[in-house]
């Protein structure tokens, strides 16, 4: 069981140790998934900006094709030469060349708005923006991105008007070395098309936001633009945010645990505005160890040794296993098949040193509560001795009723022919010194068991019938055991005669090799170094009992 | 600045004389024409502010090679950037409402002088509605103004200078001055040239406001009579002789003047 107990402790530790494992493993994956996280959305966030501003390169970029044109050039110069007034030829020229322009443009590439605007600000032509059709003093001279473009400069702004305009303007020259004539504006709405676009291209989940509200949101596949709203609450922290208010970039925010956010300011009128864009991503943390699981794809799942892992368990339930069987079943099987044997009767008592362990002392144990039993006259379904069960079946052979246990110093000592009255073989306690000692009889000594045969004639004293015959032994020529059954045998015959019981053909040959045989089984079992028999009348029968000497 | 009184003597005196003479009394008011010059030396604040990379008013910003470096400064529209207002002798009843339209980033006009209680009428221009704002002004505290709306706001009875902003519109900044003895205001052409329309005869004095500051000289011009017309062009007014901004300087410098590179210079041992 040794085993067995150290193979559940290594178990547990393991099992322990793993479970720590686990956690730690949890802990170190969230912090990694967290930084991982902030890292992807910094990333993205620049990604969105280098985006932004490599698409108002390009957007400026075809915008040229509007600047050189020489109808808008110089309707543009009529214009500006005119303070009062835009003249309408100058309006309907410049119209018609940005129409024409503008249909020659791909679709995908095309603004949502483009104006052309003369030195005063004023616009003279425009398309798209369909809230200043008719309008006749609309201008656009306000914006410094405008200004610019008519003093000379390429650039981009971000406006928030009615909706979040990206804009970029580039100066128009009627004639080199002059002022410009005016300026040619692009613009395209900042819409969920726009955010959808700007997401397929950089791979992240975007939401423009002005004035505390989300403007547009794009998101790759998988990710629910709705998760986006969660931003409209978050965004009235900003404020205390020093790197968003200082440097235009939030630190990562978690909403709820369930969406990481990262805010950017748009360049343009729109940082002053408050203005910007969020990335988001979902955080993959784990909520605990079986969290993995939810994680997980198949590829990861794939690329776990789940052989090893099965090899692992294998093993260790065979060891597990094998130990049980080494120590727990194949003890079991011995003591189940020795106790049967000794149920059977085909032993009289098991042999402890056939077992290991536990079972030893089991055994032992048993064998001293049979003896106790023994000593005590036996259970309801013992019942007392059968000398036919312990000797055969022998014809007019005497039955053991009883054995006797020398007492200290009682009975015979050394190991010369000493002749021991059987009166003085007194009952013993039995080896397990925590049994109860045996009740004296009367005429027996104190400390000898005994047990009556049923056949046993009366005689002896007056409670037992035992009589006691003090001269049995015959320590003559003859080696002692036979001297002291032939003084046995006469007694025994003797007394049966007394009694009244036949012994035609009871001979000491029958005699001896049945004191044989239960003196031999006797000191197996005590392990006595031989075994005294002498006679005794019970219940009117002869009766033989045998004494174990340890001496 | 001292003013420095418009005053002709001798011959010119003589010359204005016959100057005054010959242009024709067409209306009931005097007319004083007059120039700027220097005024593309002036920086439109809101346009100079933003071309500063610090106030990420953009991602990029490049000139253009053709467009002349003189060309490439912030300098105002003065046609509704720089006022010129007749200051009379006394103080001045206030006139007629005056409407600032509201619209494409900015007001028009950007600097007013007004004397104190004219009521200035802001009419929004716009697609989309603005929220202006006094600064520092308890009478005139953001609200909106919707597409077409208009807000009316009088001029403070303190003389000084009023900024107006709009919180959905940073570009958009005005300054309205309110000043007590002033008689007329006018705007110049993009050329600089004004006209201002002065409603009786005096003394009064020419002074050019920008972003709601004086610039330039105070020319003091009289009136003898409501027909009178006085051509002023001959002295302009300069509103900024200051030298250009360095940066302009440098962007004049043509590729081939750049400082030599390490190995392109001279060694010693070299003929």
């Amino acid at each position: 069981m040794l085993l067995s107990r150290f193979w559940y402790v290594l178990l547990g530790l393991v099992l322990g140790l793993a479970t720590f494992m686990l956690f730690l493993a949890v802990s170190m994956y969230n912090r990694a998934s967290t930084r991982t996280l902030g890292e992807s959305l910094s990333s993205d966030s620049q990604v969105v900006s280098w985006y932004l501003r490599d698409d108002a390169r390009q957007s400026s970029a075809r915008l040229i094709q509007f600047e050189v044109d020489q109808d808008i050039a110089r309707s543009l110069q009529k214009s500006s030469d005119s303070e009062s007034k835009v003249p309408e030829d100058a309006r309907d020229k410049t119209l018609a060349a940005m129409k024409k322009i503008n249909n020659a443009i791909p679709k995908e590439d095309q603004f949502d708005a483009v104006f052309a605007v003369d030195q005063a600000g004023r616009v003279v032509g425009q398309l798209g923006y369909e809230q200043a059709s008719g309008q006749a003093d609309f201008e656009l001279g306000g914006y410094s991105v405008v200004a610019d473009a008519l003093r000379g400069y390429i650039r981009d702004d971000t406006l928030v008007l009615d909706r979040i305009y990206r804009v970029v303007a580039r100066p128009v020259e009627a004639d080199v070395g002059s002022l410009p004539a005016g300026a040619i504006i692009g613009a395209r709405i900042m819409d969920d098309r726009f955010a959808r676009e700007l997401s397929a291209r950089t791979g992240a989940a975007i939401a423009f936001y002005a004035n505390g509200e989300r403007a547009s949101s794009g998101a790759p596949e998988g990710f629910a633009t709705s998760q986006l709203d969660q931003i409209v609450g978050d965004l009235g922290g900003l404020d205390k945010d020093d790197e968003y208010r200082d440097k235009g970039r939030s630190k990562m925010r978690t909403i709820g645990g369930l969406l990481g956010v990262q805010y950017s300011r748009l360049p343009g009128e729109a940082w002053a505005l408050g203005a910007g864009f969020a990335v988001a991503r979902i955080p993959a943390t784990v909520d605990g160890p079986f969290g993995f699981f939810k994680v997980a794809d198949d590829q990861d799942k794939h690329k776990a040794n789940l052989p090893l892992a099965i090899g692992v368990a294998v093993v260790a339930a065979a060891i597990g296993m094998l130990l049980s069987v080494f120590e727990h079943t194949l003890p079991i099987s011995l003591f189940k098949s020795e106790v049967g044997k000794l149920a059977r009767g085909d032993i009289d008592q098991l042999t402890p040193s056939r077992f290991r362990g536990a079972f030893r002392k089991l055994a032992a144990d048993l064998n001293d509560g049979i003896d106790q039993m023994l000593a005590k006259g036996g259970g309801p379904r013992r019942g007392p001795a059968d000398m036919k069960q312990v000797l055969g079946d022998i014809p007019d052979q005497p039955q053991m009723s009883a054995f006797s246990f020398p007492g200290d110093g009682a009975g015979a000592s050394g190991s010369g022919p000493v002749h021991t009255p059987p009166a003085k073989v007194l009952p013993t306690a039995p080896s397990n010194p925590r049994l109860p000692k045996p009740p004296t009889r009367g005429g027996a000594p104190a400390g000898h068991l005994e047990m009556t045969m049923p056949e046993a004639g009366a005689g002896g004293d007056e409670e037992t019938g035992q009589r006691s015959r003090p001269e049995l032994g015959n320590w003559g020529a003859a080696p002692p055991d036979q001297a002291e059954w032939h003084a046995v045998y006469q007694e025994f015959v003797g007394l049966k005669q007394q009694c009244g019981e036949n012994t035609d053909g009871f001979t000491y040959e029958k005699f001896e090799q049945t004191l044989k045989k239960n003196q031999e089984a006797l000191m197996n079992r005590h392990g006595a170094k031989r075994v005294k028999f002498s006679v005794y009348i019970k219940d009117g029968k002869a009766a033989l009992k045998a004494s174990p000497l340890k001496d | 600045m001292s003013p420095r009184r418009f005053s002709l003597g001798g011959g010119a005196r003589v010359l204005a004389a016959l100057l005054v003479l010959s242009i024709p009394a067409t209306a009931a008011a005097a007319h004083v024409k007059g120039r700027f010059e220097g005024f593309r030396l002036l920086q439109n604040p809101v346009w100079a502010e933003a071309k500063d990379p610090k106030n990420h008013g953009y991602s990029f910003r490049e000139p253009v090679p053709t467009v002349r470096a003189e060309f490439r400064r912030p300098f105002p529209y003065i046609p509704k950037e720089l006022c010129l207002v007749a200051l009379a002798q006394s103080p001045q009843k206030p006139p007629k409402p005056i409407t600032v339209s509201v619209g494409g980033g900015r007001t028009t006009p950007v600097t007013i002088v007004v004397p104190p209680g004219t009521l200035l009428s802001f009419k929004n221009t716009d697609a989309f509605k603005h929220r202006l704002y006094g600064v520092g002004q308890k009478t005139f505290l953001a609200g909106d103004t919707n597409k077409g709306a208009t807000r009316d706001w009088s001029a403070p009875a303190e003389p000084g200078t009023y900024e107006i902003r709009d919180e959905l519109a940073p570009s958009l900044r005005m300054w309205i001055v309110s000043e007590p003895n002033a008689a007329a205001h006018t705007f110049p052409s993009m050329k600089g040239e004004f006209t201002v329309e002065v409603p009786e005869a005096g003394e009064y004095t020419l002074q050019a406001y920008f972003s709601g500051k004086k610039v330039g000289a105070p020319l003091p011009v009289t009136i003898k009579n409501e027909a009178q017309d006085l051509d002023a062009s001959r002295t302009p007014i300069k509103v900024n002789d200051k030298a250009p901004p360095p940066e302009d300087k440098a962007a004049d410098k043509p590729d081939d003047k750049a400082e030599p590179k390490e190995a392109d210079k001279p060694k010693e041992g070299d003929k």
